[in-house]
C-alpha cells in the first residue's frame, strides 16, 4: 500500500495547527496532541522523523518553520510519504510563488485546501503536476477551462488525459515570440579529508536544472561528454570519439519526461520538456574528481590557554576563473575568549555562537594561495583537562564555469515541426557540499 | 478572544450569512467567499463552527468553485456530526453531481462520498454507478476512491450493488491510468477486508494477482502517473512468476525504472527484481550488483527524511548481502553533519561489510568517530569497533585500537571499551595478557557506568593471576558496597570476589565475608539471593563451590544475534514499507492483539528497566522475614548434626565474624561436606539455573481461579488504590525465544494468569497481568502485576500488588515458577 495517510498536519513551531486534512476515519481527532506531547515536546525531536505513538505511525519534516506530519496506521510506504511531501511542497510553492513557511500557509489557507483535496483522495496521491493543477485550480473563482466555452460541454480528449496525469508534463498550444532554454549544470562536491590529507571520500552529485521557453511540442536530445554515450555515439557513426575528457557516470535518474527506454537503448537524453523550470536529471560520479580546494591546516594547542591556527587555501581551478562566498569554519574549544587573525585576504572572526572561527573571501581567484593565521585565546577552566575533540573544518563556496567532476554539454538539439529558431544557454557551477577536512 | 466574544462573532457570522442567501446583488460572491473564508479558518483552528451549518449550506447555492469547494470542505467536516442537517446538502450535491462542468462532477461525487453518514448510503449508489461511466476521466478516479469510501461507511451495501465487480472490469478496461490505479488500491483495499470479514481467504484478491492482471500493469507502466507507477509495482511485486524466462521478461521492461527520479518508484523496482529473482540464487546476487548505484545515487539526494526512507532500506540489504556492497565502504562514512539516526544505521553497515580487505580502513574510519561530540554515536562506533574484532578480521590490530580508546581518558569511552574486551577476553582468552596490561592501568575512579563497572569487576576476578593488585582494587568495591546503586555491579562483585577467594584465598578471605555479610543484607532480591548460594556453596566446600562459581570456562565462539532470520525474512517480505523503517515485522507493530487491549498511555518505547525502580519500592520487611527463617533453618540443621561442622573453618550460621579467623580449607571441611551435600536439596535445584532461589514457600500452595475475569476499568482502579506488595526480578533462561509478546501471553494464560494489556517493542516489552484466587467471591482476591521484559538479555521483572496481601508471597512464587517453565516448556 503506497501511503494510504489518514491525515496531514500543518504544524508551527508552537505546535498551533496551520491547517489539516483528514483522509480517512482510522484515526482519532487528538492525533496531534499526540504528536505534541510525545514529539515535540520531548528531546526525542529531531531524533527520528518517523515514530510511533499508540498503533499510529507520524511520518514528520520540517521545512522553513513549519512542521508536515503525515499519519498513518498501516504498514505505509514511508520513502512514498516523504517523497509525497515534499513534492507538494514544491506544488505550494510553484502556487504562491517563494517562500513555504507559516505566513505563506495563513495567508493562502484556502487555496492549500483545495489542493490538499486535489492531491490525495482518501489518503493515496493522486495528481501532484503543477502543470496540469493550474489549469483548472485557479483560485480567480471562474469556472474549470472546459467550461469556458458554454457550448462546447465535452472538453476535447486530450485535455482529459492531461487532468488526470497521463501525459503529465506539457500542454499543447504554447507560443513564445523568442524561443529560449537555460540550462544549468548545478554540482555539489562532497570531500571528507583526513588529518594527513588523504581523501577518504569524495563524491560529486549533480543536477541538471532546464528553463524551457519553447512554443509547440518539441522534441529535444541532450549530449554529454560521458563515456558511455560516446562510446555509443562512435559505434553508431564508426568513428572514433574525439578526443578529450569523458566522464564516467555512476548512476543517472532522470525526469519523468525523458524517454527511458531510448536512454537505456541508445543512451541519448530525449525527451519533451515541460512549460518553465524542471529538473532533467541528477547523477553522481565518484571518479576523476577535480577538488576545487585544498587545504592545509595546522592547529597547536599550546599549554591550557592558548591555541595556533593556521589555515592554507589554495585554489586548484583555472587562473582565469574565481570562486564566490568562501567561508572557512576552524572549530575552536568552547571556552574560546577572543582570537588575534591574521588574513592574506578577506575578513575573519570568531563566532561563538557556532564555536568557530569563521573566514570569508568573496572572491577567491583560481591557482592562488590564501592563509588565515589566528592566535587563540582560552579561558582556563577548572574542570580537569579534558582532550578536545576536534570537529572537521567545513568549507562553502561556489565556483560558476566550472564543474568537479568534469562533465560538459556538447550539444543541444531542439526539434519542432515549425522549425523555429532556439536560442541556448548554458551556465555551469560547482557548489560545496558537505566539504569537510579533519584537523 | 474569550468564549463570550467568539459566540459573538458567530451570531454576527450566521446574521451576515443569512442576509447573503438570498442576495442576487452584484459583488455579493466576494463578500461570502470572505465570510467562507472566516469560518473555514475557525475551523482550522479548532473553533467548532457546526451551529452555522444551516446559513452556509443555504449560502451554497453559487457558481462560484472556490465557494462551493470551501462549502463542500465545511459540509464533509461536519456533516458526521450532524447527519439531520447533513441531509439538506444532499440535494444540491446531487444537482452537482450532474452539472455539465466533469470538475463539478467529480468535486460533487468526491464530497458526497466524504460525507460518512450511515443513513445516506443510499443516496451515494446512483451516482456512483454513473460516475464510474462517466465520459471524463476524472470523475471516474474520483468514483472509484468513492467505491472504497463506500465500503468504509458501509460495506454491505458496497457488495451487495456489484461494485467490486464493476471496479474489476474498469481495472482491465479503462484508458485513463489514473482510474486504473485507482480501481487497483481501492479493490485492494476491499478484498483484504472481505477476507478479514468473512472466511479469511484471499481467493479474491489472489485474482488480482494473475498474469493477465499483472501482465496488463506493467504494459502500461510508463502512462501512471509516479505515484501510481509506486502502487503498481507493489502489486506486481506479489505475483509469482511461474519460470525464469517469465521474470527475465519482466524484469527487462521494468529495468528503467530504475532511473526514476522518484526514490519510492525506485524502491518498489528493487522490490519487484529481489522478489522476483528469490528462488534464483545467482540472479538474485546480479539484481544486488544492479540496484547498487541507484540506492546510492538516493542516500545522497532529496531530504534527510527521505534518505533516511532510502538508508534504512539500504541497511536491510547490506545485512543481506554485505559481500556486495563490500567495496563501497567509503559510502556509508558519516558525514560530520548526519543526523545521528543515520550515523547509526551507517555505522552498523560498516559493521556488516567488514572484510578482510577493508576492515583496516572502516576501523580506522570508526576510530575517528570515538572521539565524535556526539557522545551516543561515540559509543555506537566504539561498539562497531568491537563487533569487528569479534568477526575475526585482523584482530591483532584491532585490540591494539580497543587499547588506545582505554589511553583517551574519556569516561564514555573508556565505559565502552571496558565491556567491549570484556566480550573480545570471553573469545580470546589468548589475548588475555596485553588487554590484562592495559586495563590494569584503567583507575577504577573513572568508571562509572554500571556496564563498565561490571565488566571491569568481571576482568578482576577472572584474571586475579595477572593483576597483581586485583583483591585491592576489588576491596575498594566492597568497601563502597552501600554506594554501589547497580545490582548488575553488586551481582557481579559477589562472584569475582568469590573467584578471586579460589586464587588468592590469604588476600581476599576478608573481603569475601565482608561481599557475603553486605550481599546478604542487600535489599535486592538477586543480590541477595545469590550471596546466600555462594554462602551455601561454600559452606559445602570449597572445591564444590569452586567448581560451581569458576569452572574451567570455554571460549565462546559465537555471541547471540539479538534478531532471528526468521525476523530478518518477515521484514524483507515487507520490503518498501514501515516494517523495515522500524526493523520488525508489520504485526509487530500494527495487530490489536500485539498492542494488547488497552493502549498504554505512557510512552512504551522508553519503559523503566532501571533496577533503582525496584530498590526503592521493595518491601524489605518480606525479605527479611523471609531471610532470617532461612539463615535460621541453615545454621540449626547445622545445630542439628551436631559436632559434623566442627571444624576450625565456621560456616557457623549468620554470624558472619566467623570470617575473621584466617584459616585455609582444612580437611575438617570435607567431611562436613559429605555430611551436609545430601541435606539441602533446595540449594542442588539452584545450581542449574541463573535467577535466584525463590524464597521456601511460607505460605500453603496457592491456587488459581483458571479463567478470572477483571474489566479494564476495574483494573486500572485497583492499580492505582494499591500499593505495591512485592517485586520480582527473574531472568528468563530462553531470551531469545520471546520474539513477540503472543507466546508468553499464551503460557501465562495456560496457567490462569490473564494478561490486561501488553504493550513495547522489541526487545523491551511491558505487560500488566491479572489472575484471581480460586474460590473467592467476583471482584476480590485479585493479583495485578506490572510485568517489564528485555527479551534480548532476558532480564525481567514484576511488580505485584494484591487485594489479599498475605498471599503476595505464595503468588510471587507461582509466577516465578510459571515464568520459568515458560523457557523450558
Amino acid at each position: 500500500m503506497p501511503v494510504a495517510a489518514s491525515a496531514i498536519y500543518f504544524l508551527n513551531l508552537r505546535g498551533d495547527v496551520l491547517i489539516n486534512r483528514m483522509y480517512r476515519d482510522d484515526v482519532g481527532g487528538n492525533m496531534v496532541d499526540a504528536f505534541r506531547t510525545h514529539i515535540m515536546q520531548t528531546k526525542d525531536l529531531g531524533t527520528c522523523p518517523v515514530r510511533q505513538i499508540g498503533g499510529c505511525s507520524f511520518l514528520y519534516m520540517r521545512i522553513s518553520n513549519v512542521y508536515i506530519v503525515t499519519v498513518v496506521s498501516t504498514n505505509a510506504n514511508a520513502a512514498c510519504a516523504f517523497k509525497f511531501v515534499v513534492e507538494a511542497v514544491a506544488l505550494f510553492k510553484s502556487y504562491f510563488g517563494g517562500a513555504f513557511d507559516e505566513d505563506a500557509i495563513r495567508n493562502n489557507f484556502v487555496l492549500i485546501y483545495e489542493l490538499l483535496d486535489e492531491i490525495m483522495d482518501f489518503g493515496y496521491p493522486q495528481n501532484l503536476s503543477p502543470e496540469i493543477l493550474k489549469l483548472y485550480i485557479t483560485q480567480e473563482g471562474v469556472r474549470s477551462p472546459f467550461s469556458s466555452k458554454p457550448q462546447d460541454s465535452r472538453p476535447p480528449a486530450n485535455a482529459t488525459l492531461q487532468v488526470t496525469g497521463a501525459v503529465g508534463w506539457r500542454r499543447e498550444g504554447l507560443v513564445y515570440k523568442k524561443n529560449e532554454v537555460f540550462l544549468d549544470i548545478v554540482e555539489s562536491v562532497n570531500l571528507l579529508m583526513s588529518q594527513k590529507g588523504t581523501t577518504l571520500r569524495c563524491d560529486v552529485t549533480g543536477k541538471i536544472l532546464m528553463k524551457c521557453f519553447l512554443s509547440g511540442m518539441p522534441d529535444l536530445k541532450l549530449g554529454l561528454n560521458d563515456k558511455i554515450g560516446l562510446e555509443k555515439e562512435a559505434q553508431v557513426k564508426a568513428r572514433p570519439s574525439r578526443s578529450g575528457k569523458t566522464i564516467e557516470l555512476d548512476d543517472v535518474t532522470f525526469h519523468q519526461c525523458v524517454n527511458l527506454t531510448r536512454f537505456n537503448t541508445e543512451k541519448t537524453v530525449s525527451f519533451v520538456p515541460p512549460d518553465g523550470e524542471f529538473e532533467l536529471m541528477k547523477y553522481r560520479i565518484t571518479e576523476g574528481i577535480n577538488l576545487p580546494f585544498r587545504v592545509l591546516p595546522s592547529i597547536k594547542e599550546l599549554g591550557r590557554t592558548r591555541m595556533e591556527v593556521n589555515v592554507k587555501v589554495k585554489s586548484v581551478f583555472g587562473a582565469k576563473m574565481f570562486a564566490l562566498g568562501v567561508v572557512v569554519k576552524v572549530p575552536v574549544p568552547k571556552n574560546t575568549a577572543k582570537a588575534n587573525f591574521q588574513v592574506t585576504a578577506g575578513k575573519a572572526k570568531y563566532n561563538a555562537a557556532l564555536d568557530c572561527l569563521v573566514w570569508k573571501v568573496r572572491k577567491f581567484p583560481g591557482q592562488t594561495e590564501l592563509t588565515m593565521s589566528a592566535e587563540v585565546e582560552l579561558i582556563s577552566t577548572m574542570v580537569e583537562k579534558k582532550s578536545w575533540t576536534r570537529p572537521p573544518i567545513q568549507m562553502e563556496f561556489q565556483v560558476p564555469m566550472f564543474t568537479a567532476s568534469g562533465l560538459r554539454v556538447r550539444f543541444l538539439k531542439v526539434w519542432e515541426k515549425s522549425g523555429y529558431n532556439t536560442v541556448e544557454w548554458v551556465r555551469y557551477i560547482t557548489r560545496a557540499g558537505s566539504y569537510e577536512i579533519r584537523c | 478572544m474569550n468564549a463570550d466574544n467568539r459566540k459573538g462573532e458567530l451570531v454576527e457570522l450566521k446574521n451576515q450569512l443569512r442576509q447573503l442567501a438570498g442576495s442576487r446583488a452584484p459583488g455579493v460572491e466576494d463578500v461570502k467567499r470572505e465570510l467562507y473564508k472566516k469560518v473555514i479558518s475557525y475551523m482550522t483552528i479548532g473553533i467548532d463552527v457546526s451551529s452555522l451549518f444551516g446559513e452556509m449550506v443555504m449560502c451554497s447555492a453559487t457558481s462560484d468553485l472556490v465557494l462551493k469547494k470551501m462549502c463542500y470542505l465545511y459540509v464533509g467536516n461536519y456533516a458526521r456530526g450532524h447527519p439531520d442537517l447533513a441531509l439538506l446538502t444532499i440535494n444540491f450535491l446531487q444537482k452537482d453531481c450532474h452539472d455539465e462542468d466533469p470538475m463539478i462532477r467529480g468535486l460533487a461525487l468526491r464530497s458526497l462520498c466524504s460525507l460518512r453518514v450511515m443513513n445516506l448510503v443510499e443516496y451515494l449508489v446512483g451516482p456512483l454507478h454513473a460516475g464510474l461511466k462517466d465520459s471524463n476521466g476524472y470523475v471516474r478516479t474520483v468514483a472509484a476512491m468513492g467505491v472504497l469510501k463506500l465500503y468504509h461507511i458501509s460495506p454491505s451495501s458496497c457488495t451487495d450493488n456489484d461494485f467490486p465487480a464493476t471496479l474489476k472490469t474498469q481495472l482491465l478496461q479503462d484508458s485513463d491510468a489514473q482510474v486504473v490505479a485507482n480501481c487497483l488500491c481501492a479493490l485492494q483495499e476491499i478484498y483484504l477486508a472481505e477476507a478479514s470479514r468473512s472466511d479469511g481467504s484471499l481467493k479474491d484478491r489472489d485474482s488480482l494477482y494473475t498474469t493477465s492482471v499483472i501482465y496488463l500493469l506493467i504494459n502500461r507502466i510508463k502512462d501512471f502517473s509516479e505515484w501510481a507507477q509506486c502502487l503498481v509495482l507493489d502489486v506486481v511485486s506479489k505475483y509469482v512468476s511461474s519460470n525464469p524466462e517469465e521474470s527475465f521478461k519482466m524484469m527487462d521492461i521494468l529495468e528503467d525504472r530504475l532511473q526514476h527520479a522518484n526514490s519510492a518508484v525506485v524502491l518498489a523496482t528493487i522490490k519487484v527484481f529481489l522478489h522476483l529473482t528469490l528462488s534464483m540464487a545467482d540472479i538474485h546476487q546480479q539484481v544486488y550488483e544492479r540496484i547498487k548505484a541507484p540506492l546510492l545515487t538516493l542516500v545522497s539526494s532529496g531530504s534527510v527524511e527521505q534518505s533516511y526512507a532510502v538508508i534504512s532500506h539500504l541497511h536491510l540489504l547490506v545485512l543481506r548481502a554485505p559481500t556486495v556492497f563490500a567495496s563501497e565502504y567509503k559510502h556509508f562514512y558519516c558525514r560530520y553533519s548526519d543526523p545521528s539516526y543515520v550515523k547509526k544505521l551507517k555505522l552498523e553497515m560498516l559493521t556488516a561489510i567488514a572484510n578482510e580487505s577493508n576492515t583496516y580502513e572502516i576501523v580506522t574510519e570508526l576510530c575517528e568517530y570515538a572521539a565524535n561530540v556526539d557522545v551516543a554515536i561515540a559509543r555506537e562506533s566504539i561498539r562497531a569497533v568491537g563487533k569487528i574484532a569479534l568477526q575475526q578480521y585482523d584482530v591483532n590490530a584491532i585490540v591494539d585500537r580497543l587499547l588506545q580508546f582505554l589511553e583517551m581518558e574519556k569516561d564514555y569511552v573508556t565505559a565502552e571499551t571496558l565491556v567491549l574486551v570484556k566480550d573480545l577476553l570471553r573469545k580470546y582468552p589468548q589475548w588475555s595478557h596485553d588487554c590484562i596490561a592495559v586495563v590494569g592501568n584503567v583507575s577504577s575512579k573513572n568508571v562509572t557506568e554500571p556496564k563498565a563497572k561490571a565488566a571491569l569487576v568481571w576482568m578482576l576476578g577472572e584474571y586475579a593471576y595477572d593483576m597483581l593488585d586485583a583483591p585491592y582494587v576489588l576491596e575498594g568495591f566492597v568497601e563502597n558496597w552501600a554506594e554501589e546503586e547497580s545490582a548488575e555491579v553488586r551481582l557481579e562483585l559477589l562472584t569475582a570476589v568469590t573467584k578471586i577467594f579460589f586464587k588468592r584465598p590469604p588476600e581476599s578471605i576478608k573481603m569475601l565475608g565482608a561481599a557475603l555479610a553486605a550481599g546478604l543484607a542487600d535489599a535486592h532480591q538477586d543480590v541477595h539471593d545469590r550471596a546466600l548460594l555462594y554462602y551455601r556453596l561454600l559452606q559445602q566446600g570449597v572445591e564444590i563451590a569452586e567448581r560451581v562459581v569458576n569452572p574451567p570456562k570455554q571460549a565462546v565462539s559465537v555471541f547471540a544475534d539479538t534478531q532471528s532470520s526468521e525476523i530478518r525474512d518477515r521484514i524483507f517480505d515487507e520490503f518498501n514499507s514501515l516494517a523495515v523503517v522500524y526493523q520488525e515485522p508489520s504485526y509487530m507493530f500494527l495487530d490489536k492483539e500485539h498492542r494488547g487491549p488497552i493502549e498504554l498511555t505512557e510512552d512504551t518505547g522508553i519503559l523503566p528497566m532501571d533496577s533503582k525502580l525496584s530498590d526503592d519500592v521493595l518491601p524489605s520487611q518480606h525479605v527479611e522475614a523471609n531471610d532470617n527463617d532461612l539463615l535460621l533453618s541453615a545454621s540449626e540443621r547445622e545445630e542439628s548434626r551436631g559436632g559434623v561442622g566442627n571444624g576450625s573453618y565456621a560456616y557457623s550460621g549468620p554470624d558472619l565474624s566467623g570470617f575473621d579467623t584466617p584459616s585455609p580449607a582444612a580437611p575438617s571441611n570435607n567431611a562436613s561436606l559429605s555430611s551436609t551435600s545430601h541435606t539441602s536439596p533446595a540449594i542442588d535445584d539452584l545450581l542449574g539455573l541463573t535467577f535466584p532461589a525463590a524464597p521456601v514457600p511460607t505460605s500453603p500452595s496457592l491456587k488459581l481461579k483458571p479463567k478470572p475475569l477483571l474489566d479494564p476499568a476495574t483494573f486500572q482502579r485497583k492499580w492505582s488504590q494499591l500499593t505495591i506488595a512485592s517485586t520480582l526480578d527473574h531472568t528468563l533462561s530462553q531470551p531469545a525465544a520471546l520474539p513477540s509478546p503472543q507466546p508468553l501471553l499464551r503460557h501465562m494464560q495456560a496457567h490462569s494468569i490473564e494478561c490486561m494489556a501488553s504493550g513495547g517493542q522489541a526487545p523491551k516489552f511491558k505487560f500488566f497481568f491479572f489472575a484471581q484466587v480460586a474460590d473467592s467471591p467476583p471482584s476480590t482476591g485479585f493479583f495485578l502485576v506490572e510485568f517489564v521484559v528485555n527479551t534480548s538479555s532476558g532480564i525481567s521483572q514484576a511488580k505485584v500488588k494484591a487485594d489479599n496481601a498475605d498471599l503476595v508471597t505464595a503468588f510471587g512464587n507461582l509466577f516465578v515458577s510459571t515464568l520459568r517453565k515458560f523457557g523450558s516448556s
